[in-house]
C-alpha cells in the first residue's frame, strides 16, 4: 500500500504545501536552537576540551571556565610532586582592553600559556604558529574577532591595556562564551595582566589518563584551598552552570519544544483533514478487503514523507543561512548526531500527529461505503 | 448450479439507545455461481444491510452466512477482510473511485491489495479495462470520465483478482437510462462468460428483465 500512499500524497497540493511549511519551520527552529545552544556551550568549554590535560586545578568554588579567581602559582609543585603526574602547566585567563584603529576599545579575554609546552595554546591557526608568541610582547588573535576588532594583519601593533603588543598569528574559530575576543599570549606576558605570583589554572597530564578521578581525589585532599576537576568534570561544571544556573538552557529548550509543538499541530491538523477528506476512500479500501494495518501504512507513509521532505528542506535552509548566523557572531554547532536526532524527533512528531487519523480509520465501519 | 453463498435465517438489529431497528429479519437465501440475483424493495427495507452481510462487511445479529461452504458467523472480525478480498468484488452507487488515481491505477489498487504478481499489475489492469471497453481511457483520471465510464471502471475494479461473487448496490442509480442499460448488460455478460455470481440491488425495471431471479424485501423480510 506504500504505492497508494505515494500516489495520493502529491494529489492535494495546497494541503501538502501547508504541511511542509509547518515541518520546515519546525525543523529550522529546532535545529538552530539546539545548534545555537551547542555552539554556546561548545564555546564556553572550548579551551578545556582542546587542551591536552586530564586534571584541572582551579580556585575554590569556581562556577565556570571564564570567571575563575587567581591562586598562588607555586602550588604547581604539589601537583608535580605526585608520581601519577606526567607533567603540569599553568594557564592564565585574564581581561584587558584593546585599543582599536578607530580610537575605540574592546574588552578582550587574555589567555596566557607556556609556548614551549603549548598547553592551552590555540589549536587551529590561519597564519603563524602557536609558539610564535614566545619571547616578547606578541599576541595571537582569532579571525572571528575581526567583526569586533577590524581587519587583522600580521605584524600590526596594538595597545593592550596600554602595553604594546605585536600580532604574530591568527587563529581560527576560537570564541569565548562571553563573546569577548580572545587574545593568546605567552604565560610570562599574561602575568602583566594578573596579580603577581598568581595563576588561574594548573593543568596536569597523567601517565595513565584513566586515573583522572583518583588523582583528582588525592589532590582535593591535599589542596584544600583549590577545586580539582577531571577535564570532563570541568566541562560538565561549566556547561551545567550556563545551562541550569543561568536558565539559559531552558530558554533554548523551550523555543525548541515550541518549534516542535507548532510543527506537530500543523502536521496533525493537515493529516487529519486529509484523512477525513479521503475517508470514503479508506472505507472503500476496507470494504475491498484492506486490513487496518494496510490503512495505517498509508497514513504513516504519508506522515513519514511529509517529515522527510520538510526536514530536508529545513536542513538545507539551515546550511544556506549558516554563514549569515556566523557573521552575526552566532556559533551554530552542527553535527551528524544532531541532524540524526532531530530527524528522528521530527519523524516521531509526525507519527504522533497522525495518531488521531489512525484512530479515525480504525473505527471506520466499511458499511459506510454503501451509504453514499 | 453450485451454491457459492448461503444466507441462513439471518437477522440484523441496529440498536441505538432505546431505538431498535430490525433492518433484516430472518432472511434465508442462496446465491449460485453464474446467476444474476436481483434484490428489490422500497427504500429502508434492508437491502443494503442484507448485501453488506452477504459481502462479509457486516456481522449478522443472528443466523449465519456461508461463503463457499465456510461459516462466517464463527469468524472473528479481523478474519473478514481476507474473506472479502478473496470472494467479493464490490460496485457502489457512487462509484467510489480514487480521484488521485487513473482508471488503470484504480484497478491496480485492488490487484495490489490481493497480492497480485508485480510484473503483471499494469498489463492486467489495462486488460480488465479492455473488458469493459475502456482500454483507451486507462490513463484518465475519474474527473475526466463520464458517469457511465466511471461505473465501468468500477466494474473492472470489482472484477480484478477474479473474485467469484460481484455485489452491486444500486449501480445504475446515478446513471442515465441508456448508460444504466449498458452497465447492466456488462454485469450480465460477466456472470455468463466468467461464471460469476452477481447480486444486484436495483429499482431499475431493466435490471428485472436481465436478472435470472428476483427477490423482494419489505421491512427486512423476504417476500417471494
Ligand atoms: N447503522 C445503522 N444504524 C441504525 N439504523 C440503521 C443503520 N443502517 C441502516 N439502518 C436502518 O435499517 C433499515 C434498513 O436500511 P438499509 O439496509 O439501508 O435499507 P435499504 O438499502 O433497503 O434502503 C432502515 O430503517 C435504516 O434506517
Ligand atoms: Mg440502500
Amino acid at each position: 500500500m506504500y504505492w497508494l500512499a505515494v500516489k495520493t500524497f502529491f494529489h492535494e497540493r495546497s494541503r501538502l504545501f501547508t504541511t511542509l511549511v509547518g515541518i520546515i519551520f519546525s525543523t529550522l527552529l529546532t535545529i538552530t536552537q539546539i545548534a545555537m545552544y551547542l555552539g554556546v556551550m561548545g564555546n564556553a568549554s572550548t579551551i578545556i576540551r582542546h587542551t591536552d590535560g586530564d586534571v584541572w586545578v582551579t580556585s575554590r568554588n569556581i562556577q565556570n571556565f571564564d570567571f575563575a579567581n587567581p591562586f598562588p602559582e607555586d602550588r604547581i609543585n604539589r601537583v608535580r610532586a605526585l608520581a601519577e603526574v606526567d607533567w603540569a602547566q599553568r594557564l592564565i585567563i585574564s581581561w584587558g582592553f584593546l585599543k582599536l584603529e578607530n580610537g575605540g576599545q574592546e574588552q578582550v579575554q587574555i589567555v596566557g600559556y607556556n609556548p614551549d609546552s603549548g598547553v592551552g595554546a590555540p589549536w587551529s591557526m590561519v597564519s603563524g604558529a602557536a609558539s610564535d608568541v614566545k619571547g616578547g610582547r606578541y599576541m595571537i588573535i582569532d579571525k572571528t574577532s575581526e567583526q569586533r576588532l577590524g581587519t587583522l594583519a600580521i605584524g600590526q601593533v596594538s595597545e593592550l591595556s596600554s602595553l604594546r603588543f605585536k600580532l604574530v598569528g591568527i587563529s581560527e574559530g576560537i570564541k569565548s562564551f562571553t563573546t569577548a575576543p580572545i587574545i593568546f599570549m605567552s604565560y610570562n606576558q599574561a602575568r602583566l595582566f594578573y596579580p603577581q605570583g598568581q595563576t588561574t589554572f594548573i593543568i596536569a597530564k597523567l601517565k595513565d589518563a584513566s586515573k583522572a578521578e583518583e588523582v583528582s581525589r588525592i589532590l582535593r585532599d591535599t589542596m584544600k584551598d583549590n577545586d580539582v576537576y577531571t577535564s570532563a568534570g570541568f566541562v560538565y561544571k561549566t556547561v551545567m552552570y550556563w545551562t541550569v544556573q543561568t536558565g539559559m538552557g531552558m530558554g533554548f529548550f523551550l523555543t525548541a519544544i515550541l518549534g516542535l509543538m507548532i510543527g506537530a499541530a500543523i502536521v496533525g491538523q493537515t493529516i487529519y483533514a486529509n484523512t477525513m477528506e479521503h475517508i470514503q476512500e479508506f472505507g472503500t479500501l476496507k470494504a475491498m478487503g484492506a486490513r487496518n494495518l494496510d490503512l495505517y501504512k498509508i497514513i504513516f507513509t504519508q506522515a513519514a514523507m511529509s517529515a522527510s521532505i520538510g526536514y530536508v528542506v529545513g536542513t538545507a535552509i539551515v546550511f544556506l543561512t549558516k554563514n549569515g548566523f556566523e557573521k552575526a557572531g552566532v556559533t551554530l554547532y552542527l553535527s551528524v548526531p544532531l541532524f540524526a536526532v532531530v530527524f528522528v524527533v521530527m519523524l516521531l512528531t509526525c507519527f504522533a500527529s497522525a495518531y488521531i487519523s489512525i484512530r479515525k480509520v480504525r473505527s471506520l465501519d466499511p458499511v459506510m461505503v454503501f451509504r453514499g | 448450479m453450485e451454491k457459492i453463498v448461503q444466507i441462513q435465517d439471518v437477522t440484523k438489529v441496529y440498536e441505538e439507545g432505546k431505538n431498535r431497528v430490525v433492518a433484516v429479519d430472518s432472511v434465508s437465501l442462496e446465491v449460485k455461481k453464474g446467476e444474476v440475483l436481483l434484490v428489490m424493495g422500497p427504500s429502508g427495507s434492508g437491502k443494503t444491510t442484507l448485501l453488506s452481510m452477504i459481502g462479509c462487511i457486516l456481522h449478522p445479529t443472528s443466523g449465519d452466512v456461508k461463503v463457499d461452504g465456510t461459516s462466517v458467523a464463527a469468524m472473528k472480525e479481523r478474519e473478514l477482510p481476507d474473506i472479502r478480498k478473496r470472494y467479493f468484488g464490490f460496485v457502489f452507487q457512487s462509484f467510489n473511485l480514487f480521484p488521485s488515481l487513473t482508471a488503470a491505477e484504480n484497478v491496480e489498487v485492488v490487484l495490489r491489495l490481493k497480492g497480485w504478481d508485480r510484473a503483471r499489475l499494469k498489463k492486467d489492469s489495462v486488460g480488465l479495462l479492455g473488458r469493459v471497453g475502456l482500454e483507451r481511457r486507462a490513463g484518465f483520471y475519474p474527473r475526466d470520465l463520464s458517469g457511465g465510464e466511471k461505473q465501468r471502471v468500477a466494474f473492472a475494479r470489482a472484477m480484478a483478482g477474479d473474485p467469484p461473487i460481484i455485489l452491486a448496490d444500486e449501480p445504475t442509480a446515478n446513471l442515465d437510462s441508456k448508460t444504466g442499460k449498458e452497465v447492466l448488460g456488462l454485469l450480465k455478460e460477466f456472470s455468463q462468460t466468467a461464471g460469476k455470481a452477481v447480486v444486484i440491488i436495483s429499482h431499475d425495471p431493466k435490471a428485472e428483465a436481465m436478472a435470472h431471479r428476483t427477490v423482494f424485501l419489505e421491512d427486512g423480510r423476504l417476500k417471494q
